[in-house]
């Protein structure tokens, strides 16, 4: 029987970042995945990831997951893709189907890091082809280059919902509502601001009454529910879309942890049926440790500091490091897994209703219930403030752990401090010379450059632009408002683009300026 | 839980019990329903008297489906419930490759 000192089931970013801290100390690692390519859901992640710079901020998901892999190639870790681990024994022995046959393997430690699976939701017509899962939307776009459909309802306001909304319209679907039966957006409000100023409505308090269509989905009603979650006649609103896309949370897969016999706790605060893991990681079972979504559900950057955690903890159980170096090193992942679950979306923070920020702050609450800051709202927050000149508006109104836009001034105009939660806030006494670093670096998309009064009665709003095709300069349209309405006209004055923005292009459009603080997107009029 | 003295009251149909819940099988809302009233009163009856997860996808998509329904039909929170017992094989597979077993591959 072939022998591992570490066995990983899961590519993804907890498993490949255990892989790479175990093989590091001179252990024999081996990945399996089954999917044909490696890096789980990285892969589909086309946005900048929020964090700090140590957490690979403004890095776009996927560029994490080829430098993982990059990574874990180098140290010699054995990736084996097709490959399904369709047992885990005692003795930590696993069995893996591979091409046409079965085989059994042996780790001293094995980590399982299988991820999670789409929870679905019923109502009439939802076997319908056309209702699909907003990861399996991701897929199609972001992996195979295939539109999911042409219009797109949208059913889930958590940050999945919001970024395959943003990604459906970026692939060029359009998305005709987004819904949820929650009271409240219940991701990031950054992201939800994007999909709003697109034009998307928000529909909270609604869930789906039913999908239409015989062969496939050609219709969609969804309704608002009251308190009981019970739809409120005569509140129906009907849509003409080809697609259902459902993004209603995550379950753990922890099948493989349940058959080994680790002890198995159902934590509605993990979002379903979990191994009991330390803090190393490791489950009831000594040398058998879990990381990732499969031990409770959070997200990719934290995912991978319990990966290094596990990978740091399973190198210490062989000896390949002493208990004091295990020690230190956890610390320190510790410490950065602590700064990622801080702020108003911490795991712990979970239902609870959130009214201020940190800083005193009053919570938009049109944010929360239509995706976007209501005009009378913005003033409020300390990245909005005025000045002659150009000068950054940072539209950013919760504390999440993100502390990019700091680090990209090279004027150091942007202050957040050490709390990587604080809300960034502007210092007047520094000149920004507009060069637009921060606009590209911010992961939420809230940063615009606004020149409130260019002396002819019109001001110029730069704003980050992550659509094709990309206008050009002198191109003619309508802005639009932070809810997605049009406003004004509006001409494109410049378009930057550079290899430091990663995509993220600077579009500078003219307004008159009594629109300088409304207008906060472009839509390009049609062209005859 | 498994008390199966207890009264879980008459079975009453819903509008939509000819729903499809379990995908793979083509189970119904109203047939889980009904076994719970037929006294299976644990996933792993459910399972067995129904064949609900055990298709394609291995319950990936009903079984929280499934939990909520039995769970609501009890009067227990869907989390008191024993969860299904996982085992190998953990994906569906070909009996021809689960027996070309290489013990020394």
């Amino acid at each position: 029987m072939k022998r591992y000192d570490m066995i990983i089931v899961g590519a993804g970013p907890a498993g490949l970042s255990a892989a790479i801290e175990a093989a590091k100390r001179g252990m024999k690692v081996v990945v399996y995945d089954e999917n044909a390519k490696p890096g789980g859901q990285l892969f589909k992640q086309i946005h900048k990831f929020f964090g700090s710079k140590e957490h690979k901020a403004k890095i776009r998901g996927f560029h994490i997951g080829e430098e993982l892999l990059a990574e874990a190639n180098s140290l010699g870790v054995e990736v084996v893709l097709n490959a399904i681990v369709i047992g885990l024994f005692p003795e930590k022995e696993v069995t893996v189907k591979i091409d046409d046959h079965v085989e059994h393997v042996k780790g001293d430690t094995v980590l399982i890091a299988t991820g999670a699976s789409e929870n679905m939701v019923t109502f009439p017509g939802w076997t319908l082809p056309g209702v699909i899962g907003a990861g399996a939307a991701q897929t199609m776009m972001n992996l195979h280059g295939t539109l999911p459909g042409k219009r797109v309802l949208m059913l889930g306001s958590g940050n999945v919902g919001l970024v395959v909304s943003f990604q459906l319209m970026q692939a060029g679907c359009e998305v005709v509502a987004l819904a949820d039966a929650a009271p409240r957006v219940g991701g990031y409000g950054v992201h939800a601001a994007k999909v709003a100023r697109c034009g998307v409505p928000f529909y909270l308090s609604h869930t789906i009454v039913k999908a239409d269509g015989d062969e496939y989905v050609t219709g969609v009603t969804i309704g608002e529910v009251d308190k009981n979650w019970q739809v409120i006649p005569g509140t129906e609103k009907h849509f003409d879309v080809d697609t259902i896309c459902l993004a209603v949370g995550l379950s753990p897969m922890s099948k493989l942890a349940d058959m080994a016999g680790c002890a198995m706790e159902d934590n509605p605060a993990k979002a379903g049926f979990v191994p009991t893991v330390d803090k190393y990681g490791e489950t009831s079972i000594s040398g058998i440790y879990a990381a990732g979504d499969v031990s409770g559900i959070e997200e990719a950057s934290s995912a991978m500091i319990e990966g290094r955690i596990a990978g740091i903890a399973a190198a210490a159980k062989l000896g390949f490091i002493s208990e004091e170096e295990c020690e230190a090193e956890v610390a320190k992942q510790e410490t950065a897994l602590d700064g990622l679950r801080q702020g108003m979306f911490a795991p712990g923070m979970r239902g609870k209703m959130i009214t201020e920020t940190e800083e005193g702050v009053e919570i938009s609450q049109n944010l929360l219930k239509k995706g976007f800051v209501a005009d009378e709202e913005i003033e409020r927050f300390p990245g909005v403030t005025h000045n002659t000149g150009v000068h950054p508006v940072i539209e950013c109104t919760q504390n999440i752990p993100c502390n990019p836009c700091q680090d990209a001034c090279p004027k150091h105009c942007i202050k957040i401090g050490s709390n990587i939660t604080a809300l960034p806030a502007i210092d007047p006494e520094q000149k920004c010379t507009g060069c637009g670093m921060c606009v590209a670096s911010c992961s939420g998309q809230a940063i615009f450059l606004v020149n409130e009064d260019c002396g002819d009665g019109t001001a110029e709003i730069t704003l980050p632009y992550e659509f094709l095709p990309l206008p050009e300069k002198g191109a003619k349209g309508t802005a639009l408002s932070r809810s997605g309405e049009a406003v004004c006209e509006a001409e494109v004055v410049n378009v930057r683009s550079a290899k430091a923005f990663d995509h993220t292009h600077l579009l500078t459009m003219k307004v008159p300026k009594e629109y300088a603080m409304k207008a906060r997107f472009f839509k390009e009029a049609a062209k005859s | 839980m498994n008390d199966r003295s207890r009264d879980i009251g008459e079975f009453v149909p819903q509008p939509d019990d000819d729903m499809i819940v379990c995908r793979c099988e083509e189970i119904t809302k109203g047939e889980i329903r009904r076994a719970v009233h037929d006294g299976m009163f644990t996933l792993t009856e459910i399972r067995r008297y129904l064949r609900t997860g055990m298709g394609l996808c291995q319950g990936q998509t009903c079984t929280k489906l499934v939990k909520a329904i039995v769970s609501r039909e009890l009067g227990v929170r869907p989390n008191e419930l024993e969860p299904a017992t996982g085992r190998a094989p953990m994906r569906p597979i070909e009996m021809k490759i689960l027996a070309k077993d290489k013990e020394d591959a």
